[in-house]
């Protein structure tokens, strides 16, 4: 049996992808008209030549200075956009870049907490956890209750299932938006700044969750973050966007005490203060 | 990758490479994606993991938002439509002698004509801009992404109801069109004469104006009194979910998008209405000749 959860192999992903994915257009064409746009306008390639490798189970930090296409990496992984060349393998499975829609990354069970949890505004916060439950018939409506309130417990926003998303605050809907994923049961779970927004009460309680999915479920995690920290407090290796490439991964403290130019830049502070960590 | 890509390209034969090219343009066309958008709408009913129930509520939620904030406005409206419709023709026919024709006149410009293309201009200014801000903002708030992440397929969640529910509405409405105009048109008109002491001069009854509308009608106006709703309906709605669904992570270009929704949904309906009256136009060529 395959061990890996994901491979990418010498990606390139141009800035026209970001733009956004046209449900409205047929998938093959809107991809061949993307790659006629960014040939004719020399568009400049966001990453170039990225290869990355996640094992069943493993958890690994996205590191880097803002503005570099961390999230977009994230996105071409959940299937929102579309690498230009390169092949993206999940679970050892291909999926040619005309064929890849977040419909059919889907499929795969790999859930994706987005920046700004997008959760749907017209729907409660427990209609909105036990929308993919129902739309997939994944059991009962009983079980998917049970589900739902053990996703909303896990999460602590029990207290707030009758409310709507505006209501909320932008951690809470974050930390809802990371309950909705969870109930899915996702082998492959893609977080965007899963920290940003919360107090450090709640990130404390998010960090062991996150602990408990890979141990329990073997799920593997890809998280991206500004939160360096939270790669040493997971014990997870880390990797950097840096020059439009991803960086071989390392542990936190190889990064720490390191001597490269990313090192430098990102662990200024905490190699300066040591006694903060 | 590029490679392959020439090599698959390569190996089509003369006419497949023939019709790929033709598919290819006439996808790129926006008339081609609206097409294909509506037949990914119906394939989408017959997904693999369809929920009967869930899908039924969203439609009938669906045909009750274009229905019933719509109703007023078009009663008034066919109300209004209907005594004009009336008062003219009674009296302009009267007068030039023309007094038997009345009822298919009336059908020819209230039920044929009339009644499917007003509804359906009431239900694109108020459906199709709503649908188009509805879906326009999931989108620019990224919730289709995530809709799509979580494997929902948005065409499926989104689309298709609001395709189905609202052709439903529009057929009904039309109904609605045709009898208010006809019949609370009669009972204004009525009141017209009563209070203006018959300054029209007009001799009319209930008894006469339905018997001669009643005279006129024929299976066709039935047939087209279902039909040219339910295409109209189509358009409209799959017009304003592509619309929506091909904005572009700009806040500004809602507003655009439905305008735009709305100006070519009436376009489309003047050329399908067109398109539709062949129908009509053929058989009067033939009633025609038999004349001559």
């Amino acid at each position: 049996m395959l061990d890996e959860a994901l491979r990418l192999e010498d990606v390139y992903l141009s800035t026209n992808e970001l733009s956004g994915t046209p449900f409205s257009v047929p998938r093959a064409v809107n991809y061949f008209e993307n790659i006629k746009a960014s040939k004719n306008n020399e568009d400049r390639p966001l990453i170039a030549g990225a290869n990355l490798t996640l094992k069943l189970g493993e958890t690994i930090c996205i590191g880097g200075p803002s503005g570099k296409g961390k999230s977009a990496i994230l996105r071409m992984i959940a299937g929102l956009a579309r690498p230009l060349r390169g092949h993206i393998y999940y679970f050892g499975e291909y999926i040619p870049a005309e064929r890849l829609t977040a419909l059919e990354v889907a499929k795969r069970q790999v859930g994706y907490v987005l920046q700004n949890a997008a959760l749907i505004s017209n729907l409660r916060v427990i209609d909105n956890i036990a929308l993919p439950l129902r739309y997939h018939k994944m059991g009962t409506e009983d079980e998917i209750l049970k589900k739902v309130n053990m996703a909303m417990d896990l999460m602590r926003v029990r207290n707030f299932a009758n409310m709507f998303p505006h209501q909320l605050s932008v951690g809470m809907q974050k930390r809802v938006a990371i309950a909705r994923s969870w109930a899915m049961d996702p082998k492959l779970l893609l977080m965007d700044e899963p920290t940003a927004g919360l107090d450090n009460y709640n990130r404390r309680n998010l960090l062991p969750l996150i602990d408990n999915m890979r141990t329990m479920f073997k799920t593997s995690i890809i998280i991206v973050t500004h939160d360096l920290m939270m790669a040493k407090e997971l014990d997870c290796s880390l990797l950097f966007l840096d020059d439009k490439k991803l960086t071989e991964p390392h542990s936190f403290d190889y990064w720490l005490h390191s001597d490269n130019e990313i090192s430098k830049d990102q662990f200024r502070d905490l190699q300066n203060n040591p006694q903060d960590i | 990758m590029r490679k392959t890509q020439l090599k698959n390209w390569q190996k089509m034969t003369p006419i497949g490479r023939m019709f790929h090219s033709l598919g290819i343009f006439i996808l790129k066309r926006k008339i081609g994606q609206q097409i294909a958008l509506f037949f990914r709408t119906i394939a989408s009913l017959f997904a693999s993991n369809h929920n009967f129930k869930n899908d039924s509520r969203n439609i009938i939620l669906q045909t009750f938002f274009t229905g019933a904030e719509i109703f007023v406005p078009l009663f008034i409206v066919a109300t209004l439509f209907g005594t004009v419709v009336i008062i003219e023709v009674i009296s302009l026919m009267g007068k030039m002698g023309f007094s038997d024709i009345v009822g298919s006149l009336m059908v020819v410009v209230i039920i044929r004509e009339l009644s499917p293309i007003l509804t359906a201009f009431l239900i694109a200014g108020r459906t199709g801009s709503s649908l188009t801000t509805y879906i326009g903002g999931m989108v620019i708030d990224s919730e289709v992404d995530a809709l799509a992440t979580m494997g929902i397929n948005p065409i499926r969640y989104l689309v298709m109801p609001s395709v189905i529910g609202g052709t439903i509405a529009t057929i009904i409405m039309n109904i609605i069109f045709s009898a208010s105009a006809i019949g609370a048109g009669f009972l204004v008109t009525k009141g017209i004469i009563f209070i203006t002491g018959n300054a029209p001069n007009l001799q009319i009854t209930w008894n006469y104006l339905s018997t001669e509308i009643l005279k006129a009608l024929t299976i066709p106006d039935f047939v087209f009194a279902i039909v040219k709703p339910f295409v109209f309906g189509i358009i409209i709605t799959t017009n304003a979910c592509y619309q929506a669904l091909n904005i572009q992570r700009d806040i500004r270009q809602v507003p655009k998008a439905t305008s735009r929704s709305v100006i070519t949904s009436f376009l489309y309906i003047v050329f399908a209405d067109v398109v539709l009256s062949l129908f009509y136009f053929i058989s009067y060529m033939q009633n025609l000749s038999t004349i001559i």
